[in-house]
């Protein structure tokens, strides 16, 4: 292929033919910023970063859609070059949350809050769970983050969750088109496209319907070569960044495609696709499924043996020699049933054993939705023709084929009505667990990676079957290594593919996995038609209950809920607080109470979005039922007339400074109320807070309204003006921290709302223990106010950390089908409340 | 139109136009001048003629904003935003129209009494604000003003 000879800053550069200037340039290691530009994409030329300027040719020409030619004299780097890159970056992120780029606290907060939170709404990158790979972050921070002029547009388009495995917040778009190119370039026919013109672009689907209907197969790699925070893997979402990726298979299907699965810490965390190619594709179960199904909550721990119809748990030895035991009596009416969902290695091993021992043999395959496995004649014949011993690999038989077995073993992963019968229980690794090969249906071989960890004393198969092979004495399953095994299983048969791919068609996705329903495990493909295990149906709406008078958002992420709760009006003082259950199955958690009217029989409460028991009460409907509301909890806040007093409230605190406010102004103090917020479209209440206070401040971490910073900068300027004999802060843990530390040497009384995690709300449990002056108390009924200059808060961050797994485990990840039936209908509420 | 009525006469005008990418705008008005309106069927219809994605197509579709995707209402409202009217309120006069019948410009009223869009110009600028009713031009409209006619419609 013919070459051409450029020159980039000076350097002679060689490229092929067809190369363009950023080609040209990242092969002499000169890095050019691009955003819309991807390896796997052509060339599109939207986001205008890549821009260069390139002797006579006028103005400046994007790098990434202009062909390298003979003699061309480039620059990358010039003056006018960073300006107009630094307008290009303003403007990209001028429809962008952009507050944590230009906050004066940035640094001490990362610090302190080193995971994203996760929230509803996306409002800033500390909401964000791109915010550890983010690109358009590090080139705004390296651009200089606080000196770039960035104002503020919230777009306010609807939270899109309603579809399977994945969240779409829109509001982070930047529209550089790469979803919907790869789309297109995997499927032929992009089931997104940008719609509508001018500030109203958006990606989108036709009529807005739900990606079920817009042809998406699910292959989530628009999720995956999105720079932004806009569209994410709701499972994968809020663990945080993968530290390992290891290329496996796989083997769900007959396909065997090939994935790379992302591992954090040990637990697989997503697989995706190994290269953004069409014939790279995943299908739904493949791309959402498999970390699902290796997380699965159920997962068996440990080796269990039953005796005298008792089951307890042993070490591997004695279940083993249990096992071995077994067998060695039922030899003669032995049957295996194992899964093609295995590595060809684990077949290999239970096949050697059924020789050895004689006994029947059969491998389930897998089958895609509307059909079901055919099991053989000696477990489902006539009594007398079957096998009254068997080792299962799965969950393929009812209890009537279960019930007067005179041995089982169940070897598996995951639970099965089997196992209750079961006398010996092994636990198998699953899928990234364990390593070994899978042929596909084309008869390709294909490695399995283990990249993940095995749950409890999980292990994997084949290594189980070793070890029972040598506790019977068996002289042909003595290998000595994975690759012994691998090389023995010789010339193994491909199985039979599907009729359709279920990479081109969710409609086609496998049903089962080792016998147990995929929609059992990834309860999301009920909307692909699968169906998971009848339950009875919980009646979770108790009619007794807190009616919820009015619910709305506030602001994005802010929602006010009015509630019915005569008794807890009737009681209520400043400073006290709530327990809330949205359901009966709810965990319990505090709100303070934002204002309440003992006429009314009801209480306000202001909830911010940043979990599961959040969203559960965001998401109720006025007129809906709480199952639980308790309290006034905790103690009131000492109001007495103390002189001038200043409070501080963000996010929720907003709401739980207002009758702190009014109480004590009404004792005669003079109040001066603060409150912050990202930026000013996330400030609510101004106007009911300056009803009840002397004065109002503001401020914004963006600087769009009122002081730049928060509510410690506006306490500096206060006491900079006038003495002040209180302060009190409510807010998130970091802001209260920040305020304890600059009122400390002032030696002005500073008290803080402190909101450590609670259970009973009664001083029972002891969950809510904080350290003040280097004393125990418990925040539930000593608090929640405390001296600012006496909390522990390290050991409060920590303690409030103690979850944070389970709670990112906790988020749903089932769809609600009526909201894809009708969307729009079963919608909550649209927009951010203005 | 019965719906099987719309879908011959949407294949009328598809089986005029040829299968290349470049008739998907005329196809487009054609329909629409024959239906006065872009149902998800007829894109789908158009979609599958050319070979594209009925998201594609909904994209180019809603790039214009001549198209729209609801029948008309009894009563068609044009509210002009152009600068003339802008700047003499056109934007609460569209708002107060807005709130009295609950939808938003290219919306039709659920009982298809109105459908409401927003117009660039209509060279009336010599009586801003203006609207037009079912062909009737209205100037120098207030939000009020506004509200009084559509009670008058009804
Ligand atoms: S995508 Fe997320 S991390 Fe990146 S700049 Fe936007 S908010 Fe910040
Ligand atoms: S998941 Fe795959 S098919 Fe669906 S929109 Fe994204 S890229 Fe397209
Ligand atoms: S959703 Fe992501 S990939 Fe698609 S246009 Fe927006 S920012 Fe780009
Ligand atoms: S990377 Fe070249 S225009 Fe976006």
């Amino acid at each position: 292929m013919a070459e051409i000879h450029l020159t980039i800053d000076g350097r002679t550069v060689t490229v092929k033919a067809g190369a363009t200037v950023l080609h040209a340039a990242r092969q002499a290691g000169i890095p050019i910023p691009t955003i819309c530009d991807h390896k796997d994409l052509n060339p599109y030329g939207a986001c205008r970063m890549c821009i260069v300027e390139i002797e006579g040719v006028r103005g400046f020409p994007t790098s990434c859609t202009t062909p390298a030619a003979e003699g061309m004299q480039v620059r990358t780097r010039s003056p006018e070059l960073e300006t107009l890159r630094r307008r290009t970056l303003e403007l990209m992120f001028s429809g962008h949350p952009n507050t944590c780029l230009v906050c004066p606290h940035r640094e001490a907060c990362e610090s302190m809050r080193p995971m994203a939170t996760k929230a509803g709404r996306t409002t800033r990158c500390g909401f964000c769970s791109n915010r550890e790979e983010c690109d358009l972050r590090n080139m705004a921070l390296q651009a200089g983050g606080r000196d770039l002029n960035l104002p503020t547009l919230y777009a306010a388009h609807n939270l899109e969750r309603d579809d399977p495995f994945m969240d779409r917040d829109y509001n982070l778009c930047i529209l550089c088109a790469r979803c919907w190119r790869i789309c297109e370039k995997i499927h032929g026919k992009p089931a997104i496209s940008i719609i509508n013109r001018g500030r109203q672009a958006r990606v989108g689907t036709a009529f807005h319907k739900s990606h079920v209907h817009s042809g998406c197969t699910f292959c989530g790699s628009c999720i995956d070569i999105c720079p932004t925070g806009t569209l994410t893997d709701r499972f994968a979402r809020w663990h945080g960044k993968a530290d390992t990726r290891a290329d496996s298979a796989c083997i769900l299907c007959p396909e065997g495609c090939s994935l790379t699965a992302h591992v954090k810490g040990g637990q697989l965390v997503a697989t995706a696709m190994t290269a953004f190619e069409p014939d790279s594709s995943l299908c739904a179960l493949g791309r959402f499924g498999y970390a699902q199904i290796v997380n699965a909550p159920t997962r068996l721990l440990r080796p269990t043996i039953r005796d005298n119809g008792e089951s307890f748990s042993v070490d591997w030895d004695s279940a083993l020699d249990a096992a071995a035991a077994g067998l060695s009596k039922h030899e003669s009416a032995l049957g295996i049933l194992v899964s093609a969902a295995a590595s060809r290695e684990d077949r290999h091993l239970y096949h050697l054993l059924a020789q050895e021992l004689g006994a029947k043999f059969a491998a389930i395959p897998a089958t895609p939705a509307g059909t079901k496995p055919l099991l053989p004649k000696w477990v489902t014949g006539p009594k007398k023709s079957r096998s009254s011993a068997l080792i299962l690999s799965g969950d393929f038989l009812e209890d009537k084929h279960l019930a007067g077995l005179d041995f089982l073993l169940v070897i598996d992963g995951l639970p099965s009505p089997a196992q209750e019968r079961a006398d010996v229980l092994l636990p198998a690794a699953l899928l990234s667990e364990a390593e070994g090969t899978f042929r596909t249906a084309s008869g390709q071989i294909k490695d399995l990676a283990r990249s993940s960890r095995a749950p409890g004393m999980a292990r994997p198969e084949w290594e189980i079957l070793w070890d029972l092979g040598q506790k019977l004495g068996l002289k042909s399953m003595a290998f000595d290594s994975l690759d012994h095994i691998t090389a023995a299983v010789g010339e193994d048969p491909a199985p039979q593919a599907f009729a359709d791919a279920p990479r081109h068609d969710v409609r086609t996705l496998p049903a089962f996995y080792r016998g147990h329903r995929t929609a059992d495990l990834v309860p999301a493909l009920e909307a692909f038609g699968l169906s998971a295990t009848p339950r009875p149906l919980k009646q979770d709406v108790s009619i007794e209950g807190f009616q919820l008078l009015e619910t709305r958002e506030l602001a994005p992420n802010m929602h006010l809920l009015r509630i019915k709760a005569p008794q807890v009006a009737a009681h209520a003082k400043p400073g006290q607080f709530v327990i809330l259950m949205a359901k009966e199955t709810s965990e319990r958690t505090p709100y303070t109470l934002a204002d309440w009217d003992a006429e009314a029989g009801s209480i306000t409460l202001i909830l911010e979005e940043v979990g599961r028991s959040s969203r559960e009460l965001a998401l109720l409907k006025a007129g809906e039922v709480l199952a639980h509301v308790s309290g006034p909890l905790g103690k009131p806040f000492p109001v007495a007339k103390k002189g001038t007093v200043v409070l501080g409230g963000g996010c929720y605190g907003i709401g739980a400074i207002l009758p702190l406010a009014r109480a004590l102004r009404q004792a005669g103090n003079h109040v001066l109320s603060v409150i912050e917020a990202s930026s000013a479209y996330l400030l609510f209440w101004e106007e009911e807070l300056r009803a009840v206070s002397d004065e109002v401040r503001v401020a914004t971490k963006d600087g769009s309204r009122g002081a730049y910073g928060g509510v410690q900068e506006v306490f500096q300027q206060i006491v900079d003006q006038q003495p002040v004999d209180i302060f009190i802060a409510v807010g998130c843990t970091f802001m209260m921290r920040m305020v304890a530390e600059l009122t400390k040497p002032w030696n002005v009384p500073t008290f803080v709302a402190l909101n450590p995690i609670m259970v009973d709300g009664t001083g029972m449990c002891g969950a809510c223990r904080v350290s003040i002056h280097g004393e125990t108390k418990f925040a539930c009924i000593d608090g929640p106010f405390f001296d600012a200059h006496g909390v522990d808060w390290d050991e409060l961050a920590c303690r409030k950390s103690a979850y944070a797994r389970e709670e990112v485990e906790a988020l749903p990840q089932a769809v609600d089908l009526s909201a894809l039936m009708f969307p729009g209908a079963a919608r909550p509420r649209c927009g951010c409340g203005r | 139109m019965h719906p099987d009525e719309a879908g011959q006469a949407i294949d009328t005008i598809l089986s005029s136009h040829s299968r290349e990418r470049e008739h998907l705008i005329p196809i487009l008005q054609d329909i629409q001048e024959r239906m006065s309106y872009l149902s998800p069927k007829a894109l789908r219809m158009v979609a599958d003629h050319l070979d594209l994605s009925e998201n594609d197509v909904y994209g180019v579709a809603t790039f214009y904003s001549q198209f729209r995707y609801h029948p008309p209402g009894r009563h068609r409202i044009k509210v002009c935003q152009g600068t003339a009217c802008h700047v003499r309120g056109g934007g609460l006069v569209l708002d107060a129209i807005v709130r009295k019948i609950g939808i938003s410009p290219g919306q039709t009223s659920a009982d298809g009494g109105f459908s409401l869009e927003r117009v660039a110009c209509f060279g009336s600028c010599a009586l801003p604000p203006v609207m037009v009713v079912d062909d009737k031009v209205y100037g120098r409209m207030s939000a009020r003003k506004a509200e009084k006619l559509l009670e008058d419609l009804e």
